[in-house]
């Protein structure tokens, strides 16, 4: 952050430390695999700016995890047609590095949408049904006198 | 405190308290402690935690603002970047909610993260300035100048060096005192050795 040269620091002198950052910017997304990998691999969409070293070090500094080997790739373009107008519209590229985990490790994608209902969606689920219900009881209460409002009775 | 218990979850702030000083004027202060303690460090972090898989709605509280951060040492402020993991765990969990067309609970955490990202980073270049102008009489900023363009709009003018240089290309036989009068801000002989200057011909 601070004058590098204050601290004796000589980032430009050979044999001196490499540059440093310290706040980052880059992203990276874990991704589920596009294709079948070894288990030991692991896909991640990243920054576009972020170079193979980039990848290496943020991994390794921020995560810890050591890559063995590193293959990178852009997918794309991505074109669709406005549904409106339609004129063609470019999506952003994706950059995806590939990264292969020691031999020992293994990685698999966990599954984030558990199958089973959930308690709050089991609710949703029964005061939606209830409503149904109340409203087909409404329409089959005023099945026989139509264009009379809700609340007339006789 | 929900984007603090986020923290908890990722186990890499132990625990976030909020302290109240009263001051001599009874301004309240209120100061938020960080506590860096055990880290993990797993692929299993670019994961959120287990039970809000597949949930409907994540608690979570307010970004931090300027006026905590700037009562936090630099050491503090470099542990509170956790703020990038949690952001790629946002992202993760985004994106796979996006692929399996499911709905992402709690998109406003994301914004949450940004925010506080984008204040700790404008208090350390605040310090940042403060420190050259300290040490060197300049901000140390790339130079600018406020100006108000042709529509009546305020822009940041930056400086002409590669404007020069790329005249300079064009144009090397050019009046360098004119030059000098309209670009006065420019180093011209730093722009001359400047390669990109050179142009595609043997130089004489």
């Amino acid at each position: 952050m601070f004058k590098p040269s204050a601290l004796g620091i000589h980032y430009t002198k050979k044999g001196g430390p490499q540059l440093r950052v310290f706040l980052p910017n880059f992203w990276m997304k874990l991704v589920r695999p596009t294709h079948e990998q070894p288990p030991n691999m692991v896909q991640f969409s990243c920054s576009m700016e972020m170079t193979e070293y980039d990848i290496k070090n943020y991994l390794e500094k921020i995560y810890n995890i050591k890559c063995v080997d590193l293959k990178m790739s852009i997918a794309g373009p991505f074109t669709r047609k406005d549904p409106g107008k339609g004129y063609v519209v470019k999506d952003d590229d994706i950059k995806y590095a590939y990264v292969t985990l020691h031999k020992g490790q293994s990685f698999k994608f966990p599954d984030l949408f558990p199958e089973g209902e959930s308690q709050a969606e089991e609710n949703y689920n029964k005061s939606l049904k209830e409503a149904k219900q109340g409203f087909d009881n409404y329409l089959e209460k005023n099945k026989n006198r139509p264009n009379m409002p809700g609340w007339f009775t006789v | 405190m929900g984007l603090m218990t986020n923290f908890n979850k990722l186990g890499l702030i132990h625990k976030l308290l909020n302290n109240v000083t009263i001051s001599s004027n009874n301004n309240i202060i209120y100061r938020r402690n960080i506590f860096a303690s055990s880290t993990k460090f797993d692929l299993m972090e670019f994961f959120d935690d287990k039970k809000n898989w597949g949930a409907q709605e994540v608690k979570s509280g307010r970004s931090w603002n300027r006026e905590e951060l700037r009562l936090k040492s630099n050491g503090d402020l470099h542990k509170l970047y956790v703020l990038l993991k949690e952001r790629n765990m946002l992202l993760t969990m985004e994106q796979e909610a996006k692929d399996q067309t499911r709905l992402f609970p709690s998109p406003e955490r994301i914004d949450k993260v940004e925010d506080s990202m984008e204040n700790l980073e404008a208090v350390v270049r605040e310090r940042n300035i403060a420190y050259h102008q300290l040490e060197t009489g300049e901000t140390g900023e790339r130079p600018s100048k406020v100006e108000i363009g042709r529509l009546g709009l305020k822009y940041n003018h930056r400086r002409d060096f590669n404007h020069v240089i790329g005249l300079l290309k064009r144009f090397p036989n050019m009046d360098m005192v004119a030059l000098k009068e309209q670009y006065p801000d420019v180093d011209l002989e730093r722009a001359k050795r400047s390669l990109k200057c050179r142009g595609h011909f043997v130089p004489k």
